[in-house]
């Protein structure tokens, strides 16, 4: 062959698959659209929500944020009250790195370059996640600020060095991080966009509504229950401020933990499931 | 060198390749003919283990596809050109190919103007024509300066002057020592482009052989014999085991008997001979004559 002379032959290595899924990630549109929509969303509403808080109490809890609560609560309430939208704008992304790739029939090119095909799956997930995380992290830092400066001007005193606020902001992030890599899962075991962004925004944003009708009609605490174990309500406990777990009335309440717990049981499951059937599957 | 065993695939109850066998080795142009639907496609996605066999296996250089260490290195392949995300460009996509194999950018930009993609390589390729699609398939095929190319249906959609360069290009590859394998359902193709042909039939392989010697086989046999003393001739010819069809103004069609062995037969019993030929055949004709029965769908008359 003609050039076999080279000393170091350029072969398949998991750094270089990460770095092909980080390329194919960075050069797709809809890729930065996803992300700016994200960041729109989530710093947007936090503002918004900032600013038309009512912040003496009157109105009971009426607001999407009651300020009787505390001003720590409120203000993580506040700097994360876009998350419940942002979520599905990650979770359409996830959907759409690996079923765009089912579309157009690039996976064939993928999985020929990467013929165990796992790597490459696992590299579309990381490369996804570490993004999703940073871009996360813009948002809801930015989030944050925002929110304190206009509070704060609205004459509410913050103690903006609270670790219980910080650690909501960490977990409304790894929540993004994880419920995009539940998402790409889901993808990948149905392959087509848009039953899989059906899917995502049925487990993600239907079914708690259909679950809490269905408690609050019947007043079946079953409802409830199962309902705390979806993704989003289970993440929800992840960047609520000091969520205490209890069971009273038998209505089931997670901590911070449980519904971290729970999250990655679904994108272990899920993974496991996707992984399972992408290496069994013709291409 | 790609080596097939057996190699069977079914879809629920239908078999797309049926048991199997067959060698592509280096240093030549192999073609891979057949009708639509005869399992070309198949059999070359289960040589780079897109799909799973239902049975047997086949191996590229010795192994199996899935165990190759850097499979864009030691084998390329173009499957069809929609194996592309739309939305990105082409550059794009030959450098996330690329570093799955730490292949340098140099390379990226080198089969880019070996394909003559330049003045498009920034552009998605979504509003790509069929013709540059496969340009960049082919492209892509090339990123690992491979030991092994496998092309299915390459002059599909590319003008004329893209045909003569995938047939130029293939027999340079080949005149390297590289193992080419490229399937075409035009044979006229093929026979300017192969120097071997496996010719695939409804999931079988009936043909594996040099150019030459499929059209040899299939028109060869037919030799045309033209004398006024017919019956006496077909007689001798019968004999010998020749199959004798009689056509028009005196002429007989022999198979299964060669031409000087008829001329010997005519000069033993005194038979006046007119004419006596081999029908030399064409490629195309030896194609037809070989998956006549093979076609799943004919293109009936309206009855």
């Amino acid at each position: 062959m003609t050039t076999t002379t080279a000393a170091r032959q350029p072969h398949l290595t998991f750094g270089g698959i990460l770095r092909s899924e980080w390329i194919k990630l960075r050069s797709l549109r809809s890729t930065l659209w996803c992300y700016l929509i994200f960041v729109v969303l989530t710093v947007g509403f936090a503002a918004l929500v900032a600013v038309a808080l009512p912040t003496d109490g009157s109105t009971g809890g009426r607001g999407p944020v009651d300020a009787s609560a505390g001003v720590e609560p409120t203000w993580l309430g506040v700097a994360t009250v876009g998350v419940a939208f942002g979520q599905l704008v990650i979770a359409v992304l996830g959907a759409l790195v690996i079923t765009g790739e089912y579309g157009t029939g690039m996976i064939r090119s993928t999985f020929a370059a990467v013929p165990k095909r796992l790597p490459a799956i696992a590299a579309k997930a990381l490369a996804f996640g570490v993004v999703t995380i940073i871009v996360s992290t813009v948002a809801l830092v930015a989030s944050a600020m925002i929110s304190a400066a206009i509070l704060t001007g609205r004459g509410l005193t913050l103690d903006q060095g609270d670790p219980s606020f910080w650690w909501g902001i960490a977990g409304a992030i790894g929540y993004l991080a994880l419920i995009g890599i539940l998402s790409l899962a889901i993808g990948a075991i149905l392959r087509v966009s848009s039953g899989s962004i059906a899917t995502v925004v049925g487990i993600v944003f239907i079914a708690p509504i259909v679950l809490s009708l269905v408690g609050a009609l019947t007043r079946a605490t079953w409802a409830f229950n199962v309902a705390a174990f979806l993704p989003s309500n289970a993440g929800g406990q992840m960047y609520a401020y000091e969520p205490v777990a209890s069971s009273e009335g038998g209505v089931l309440t997670l901590d911070a933990t449980q519904g971290l717990l729970v999250v990655l049981a679904w994108v272990v499951v899920s993974g496991i499931a996707a992984l399972v059937l992408v290496k069994r599957r013709d291409t | 060198m790609i080596e097939a065993f057996g190699l069977t695939k079914r879809y629920g109850d239908k078999t797309a390749v049926d048991d199997v066998s067959f060698t592509v080795k280096p240093g030549m142009v192999t073609g891979f003919l057949g009708p639509n639907g005869a399992g070309k496609s198949t059999t070359m996605r289960l040589i780079v283990g897109l799909d799973h066999p239902s049975a047997g296996k086949v191996t590229v250089g010795g192994k199996r596809y899935e165990d190759l260490k850097a499979p864009l290195r030691e084998v390329g392949v173009l499957l069809d050109a929609k194996a592309v995300h739309t939305g990105r460009t082409a550059e794009n996509h030959l450098l996330a190919l690329a570093a799955t194999h730490g292949i340098p950018k140099k390379r990226v930009a080198e089969v880019i103007a070996l394909t003559g993609l330049e003045s498009v390589a920034r552009r998605r390729v979504g509003g790509f024509s069929l013709g540059m699609g496969q340009r960049l398939g082919i492209a892509a095929a090339l990123l690992g300066d491979p030991a092994t190319l496998i092309l299915d249906e390459p002059v599909n959609g590319l003008d004329p002057e893209g045909v003569i360069w995938v047939r130029t290009l293939s027999q340079a590859l080949a005149k390297e020592g590289r193992t080419v394998f490229l399937s075409s359902h035009l044979m006229s193709e093929m026979a300017l482009t192969a120097e071997h042909i496996i010719v695939l039939g409804r999931g079988r392989v009936i043909a594996d052989a040099p150019v030459g010697d499929i059209v040899a086989r299939a028109a060869g046999g037919a030799v045309n014999v033209r004398t006024p003393d017919g019956s006496k001739l077909t007689t001798a010819m019968t004999k010998e085991g020749a199959t004798v069809t009689p056509s028009h103004n005196g002429l007989l069609v022999v198979t299964g008997l060669a031409a000087p062995r008829i001329g010997e037969l005519a000069a033993r019993d005194g038979v006046v001979l007119h004419e006596l030929s081999t029908d030399a055949g064409t490629l195309e004709e030896a194609y037809l004559a070989l998956t006549a029965d093979e076609v799943e769908y004919h293109a009936g008359g309206l009855q």
